[in-house]
Formats: C-alpha cells, sequence, structure tokens
C-alpha cells in the first residue's frame, strides 16, 4: 500500500460520498467493468469449444456467463453521459487494460495447465478482488438505486467467483514453485490495482474539472 | 496507523499507553480489525497496561496474501512484531480465531510471555465447531461475504446487545463487508481445514493463563474452554455470565479490569493457577471481579443446591398421565 495509493483512494472516497453518481461518474464505472468482464468471458468463452473434466467446466462456464450477465445488467442500470470526452477517456482506460494486463495473450488456443493459465487465473483473481467500488461509498449510502444495487450484486457475484480462482491457484497441479506463484500472484494484482487507482483518479479529477 | 514489514507483507498495528508499562497484545477473531478494541485503547493504558492491536495478515489493513498462511505462521509473525516494537515478556490475548494463535504463540515460545488469555476459543474442533466453521465457510463462498455476516450475529451476540443495536445491524454489516476481503477471511478460515488438535501441547504451556468463555457462547462451547484449562497447568478458567461468544466488544469496561487484574496479579506474584473455576461478577465496578463456581460448571446454570429456585406448582408423572388418559377416553367416547 503505497502513499499515492492511499491518497488517491481517499481523495475517491471524499469525492464519492459528498453526492450521488453523476452520470459521468456511472458512465466511467460501468464502462470499465464492462471492459474488465469483457475480457474475463472472452477469454473463458474458450470452455465451451474444448474438452474438460466436468468440475472446472461447470465453474468456469457458469463464471463466463455471470461475467456476460453482468456486464449487461450494469449497462442497464448505468444513467450515461452524454459528454462524448467521457466516452473518449473511458476508450483510452480501456485500451491500457488490454495492454497492462496483456489480455489478448490468454486469449488463443486451447486452456491447459501451464504457466499462462496460472497468469490469467491471478489477472481474474486481480480483477474480481481489486475492483471495488462500494467500500469507497460511505456506509450511510443507501444502494437502493439501480446503479448501486447492480454493483452490489456484481461485487458480491465477484466474491463468489473468485472462489474458483483461488481454489485453482492454490491447488492446481502446475509445476511452479511457491514463491514463483505469491509473484505471478502480486504482479497481476500490481496491475490490475494500477488500473483501478487511474480509474479513481480520473473520475476525481473530471469531476474537479468540470 | 504504523506498518510492520514481515517478509513480503505489511502489517498494520496500533500501541498506545506508556513505554515500561506491562504491555497487552490483542489477537483478533476471525473478521475483527484492530478498530474493534479502541474502548481498550483508552480503558488499558489508564489501567497501566500498554496495549498493542494489529491486523494478522488477511484482515483489516495488513496484506491479504491469496496462497495460505496456517496457525503457526500467525504465530511466528506475532513473534516476530514484538521483537520488531521491542515488547519484551508481554502479555497476550486472543479471542476465537487469534485464541488459537495465542496459544500456539505459548506453545512455540514457552519463554517469550509473561502471561496468556484465551478467550472464546478451542484447542481442537469438536464435531458441532466443525459444522459451525463449514456451514461460515459455505455461506462465505457460496452465498456471499453478507450472509457469513448474518451467520455470525446470533452466535457472537447475545439477545440484549442485538435489541439495542436492532437499528445499527445494517451498518455493521455494510462496514464488515467492505472492510473485508473474502479472500484474506477465506484464507484464514482454510487454516481450520489442516487444523489438528494442540490440546496435547498445551501441557507445555507455562505461563500464567486465564480462559475466558462466555456463558451462553453456542460457538465455543464450555467443555471446549475446560479442555484448555485442564491440560493447561498455570490455568483458572472464569465464566462471563449471560454473555455470548464476542463478549469483548459487548462489556470491554469489565474485560478490561479482568485483564488488568489478571496482569497485577502475575506481575505481584499473587496469581494462582490453580485450573479452579471462577464466575465473573456482573457489574464491572464491583469490590471483587469474581467467585469461584460452586457448581457442576460445564451446567449452563451452575446450581448451588439441588432445590429450585422459583416457585413451581408441583404434581406427578402418575397423577398427571391418569388425568390424560381419562381426557382420552372421554374424547373416544364422545366421538
Amino acid at each position: 500500500m503505497s502513499d499515492p495509493s492511499i491518497e488517491i483512494r481517499t481523495r475517491a472516497m471524499e469525492f464519492l460520498k459528498q453526492q450521488e453518481l453523476s452520470p459521468d461518474t456511472q458512465t466511467r464505472i460501468c464502462l470499465f467493468l464492462q471492459g474488465v468482464k469483457s475480457i474475463n468471458a472472452t477469454i473463458l468463452s474458450r470452455v465451451e469449444f474444448q474438452p474438460m473434466d466436468w468440475v472446472p467446466y461447470k465453474f468456469l462456464h457458469s463464471q463466463c456467463y455471470k461475467e456476460v450477465e453482468l456486464t449487461t445488467l450494469l449497462g442497464k442500470s448505468t444513467t450515461w453521459s452524454s459528454n462524448p470526452l467521457i466516452f473518449l477517456a473511458a476508450t483510452q482506460l480501456n485500451l491500457s487494460l488490454w495492454q497492462e494486463t496483456g489480455a489478448a495473450r490468454y486469449m488463443g488456443g486451447m486452456l491447459k495447465v501451464d504457466r499462462n493459465f496460472y497468469e490469467y487465473l491471478a489477472l481474474s483473481h486481480a480483477f474480481l478482488s481489486v475492483i471495488r467500488i462500494l467500500p469507497l461509498l460511505s456506509v450511510q449510502i443507501s444502494l437502493d438505486t439501480p446503479f448501486l444495487s447492480a454493483l452490489k450484486e456484481i461485487e458480491e457475484e465477484n466474491g463468489r467467483q473468485i472462489q474458483t480462482q483461488i481454489r485453482l491457484l492454490k491447488d492446481m497441479a502446475i509445476e511452479l514453485s511457491l514463491d514463483e506463484k505469491e509473484n505471478i500472484i502480486e504482479s497481476q494484482r500490481q496491475i490490475v490495482e494500477r488500473l483501478f487507482l487511474r480509474l479513481l483518479d480520473e473520475i476525481t479529477e473530471t469531476r474537479v474539472a468540470a | 496507523m504504523p506498518v510492520f514489514r514481515y517478509k513480503n507483507s505489511e502489517i498494520y498495528y496500533d500501541l498506545f499507553g506508556n513505554e515500561g508499562d506491562p504491555a497487552l497484545t490483542l489477537v483478533n477473531g476471525l473478521s475483527m480489525r484492530t478498530s474493534h478494541w479502541a474502548p481498550y485503547f483508552k480503558m488499558l493504558p489508564q489501567k497501566g497496561v500498554r496495549v498493542l492491536s494489529y491486523d494478522m495478515l488477511g484482515q483489516g489493513h495488513s496484506s491479504k496474501p491469496i496462497l495460505g498462511v496456517d496457525f503457526d505462521d500467525h504465530a511466528i509473525m506475532l513473534k516476530a512484531l514484538h521483537d520488531h516494537l521491542g515488547i519484551e515478556q508481554p502479555y497476550v490475548m486472543g479471542i476465537s480465531f487469534g485464541g488459537v494463535v495465542v496459544l500456539r504463540y505459548a506453545i512455540m515460545f514457552p519463554d517469550a510471555l509473561k502471561g496468556l488469555l484465551p478467550i472464546s476459543t478451542f484447542s481442537e474442533l469438536d464435531p458441532v465447531l466443525t459444522c459451525h466453521a463449514a456451514n461460515l465457510y459455505i455461506s462465505m463462498a457460496r452465498v456471499g461475504f453478507e450472509f457469513y455476516l448474518d451467520l455470525l450475529m446470533p452466535l457472537n451476540f447475545t439477545n440484549e446487545w442485538l435489541s439495542k443495536n436492532r437499528d445499527l445491524l445494517a451498518i455493521v454489516k455494510r462496514v464488515g463487508s467492505s472492510g473485508n476481503e473474502i479472500y484474506g477471511i477465506q484464507n484464514l478460515m482454510e487454516s481450520l481445514a489442516s487444523f489438528s488438535t494442540i490440546t496435547p501441547d498445551l501441557a507445555k504451556i507455562t505461563v500464567p493463563t486465564l480462559i475466558l468463555n462466555g456463558e451462553y457462547d453456542a460457538l465455543t462451547p464450555r467443555h471446549l474452554h475446560d479442555i484448555i484449562r485442564t491440560n493447561t497447568p498455570n490455568s483458572r478458567m472464569l465464566v462471563l455470565p449471560r454473555m455470548s461468544h464476542a463478549f469483548t466488544l459487548e462489556i470491554p469496561e469489565l474485560c478490561a479490569r479482568i485483564f488488568a487484574e489478571f496482569i497485577a496479579q502475575v506481575g505481584n506474584g499473587t496469581w494462582q493457577g490453580d485450573q479452579t473455576v471462577w464466575i465473573a461478577n456482573e457489574d464491572a465496578n464491583a469490590p471483587e471481579i469474581a467467585y469461584q463456581c460452586p457448581g457442576d460448571h460445564l451446567r449452563y446454570v451452575p446450581q448451588t443446591s439441588q432445590e429450585p429456585t422459583t416457585q413451581v406448582k408441583r404434581t406427578t408423572w402418575v397423577r398427571r398421565s391418569t388425568r390424560t388418559a381419562k381426557s382420552a377416553r372421554k374424547t373416544v367416547k364422545a366421538g
């Protein structure tokens, strides 16, 4: 937990507690989350086209379709911005999301038990665990709005879906030492943390600029 | 909040009180954070006790490793934290999950402690506790973290506390789910999956040990504490009347006094580790903090005599069954 991280989170918490989420903010959050979930769903969709043991298939299949379902739910609940610059900024961040996570590396070929798959699992774990908006909101704020209740639904579901990644990260029969595993997990976490902090930073700055 | 860097992890802690005073470390339960001990940060220093609280790996502000950490790792980390802070011969108190950590600490580092306070805890898993642990794990992993907290509420608190704080429960849940990372707590819970009894090792604990148990603790009931008492030579057990599992949150005044008096007794050499069982006075300001348990301490209600203390209308099984039989015959005839 470096100082800039704490500073950005503190600023975001201050910003988010002051008023309802504006269409600009909702749009930025929605597009980022949709970008993350699209990456996950695209990678996981390969489980439909390859032979796999039943138990991992069941979990990965469920996760894939949950990601698609939640993307739609969030889109339907968002009050969309009419400011084209918001969409431009969101697109730039989503381009970085693809570049910095190297998501394309996990999309080719068959899913198999190797380092590449382990790295994807660690990335997916980071997506589900690092990107959390609700802890930044004041606990006094009611979640009874379409956007916030959708966010709550997503973060609860992330908590459930993360179990698949944790089990595989811990128990998968792979020739990686504990240190190697921990390094992979930590480096993927840092990538996602940087991207999430950039989102928070930009949301806050957007508001200040407006 | 200061941070202690241990290997690749960060451990957050709070330290209050005067250097030179005896130090008591408070070790969290499963889904607790340092902030849960806030009342003690004032009360204990006022009683001449320095107080250290920290988030274990997986909790609150500390790092949350995704791969496993077991009870021994937590005990070793706590020892490293004490060494880092230059705290020699501390007292350690641990509740529930933290209770197991401090028992392991005392077993692994028998000369490093001055006193031990295991609270609402266990040295082995009985079938009921195993079921509770499995239910909590499944609720968290399959239903969601908020449901896990829902399940914990009636296990942790008394009717009185829940009634008094009814309006706050939704907020308590929001704070709990915002402040915890599900995988951090999951990691802690998985320590239980590989947990094997430490009861045979309790004999290695030589320091004064005061075991605290809530009268109505349904999660870790009396008999689990009694196993610790009977296997730990220099111990006593103190039962907190009408309290549930998380009584340190409900009655901090009384608990702070108990902690401070235990530390004072050990410090001035009046501690008696005679494996007796005591009952705490419910009034935190009562002249005597406890009285010795007069009856069967494994019952919810230790009895002083076999006579009931409330007026009852006495009858017998025979007469009652005769009446029931007559009434049944009448019903049959009427039919």
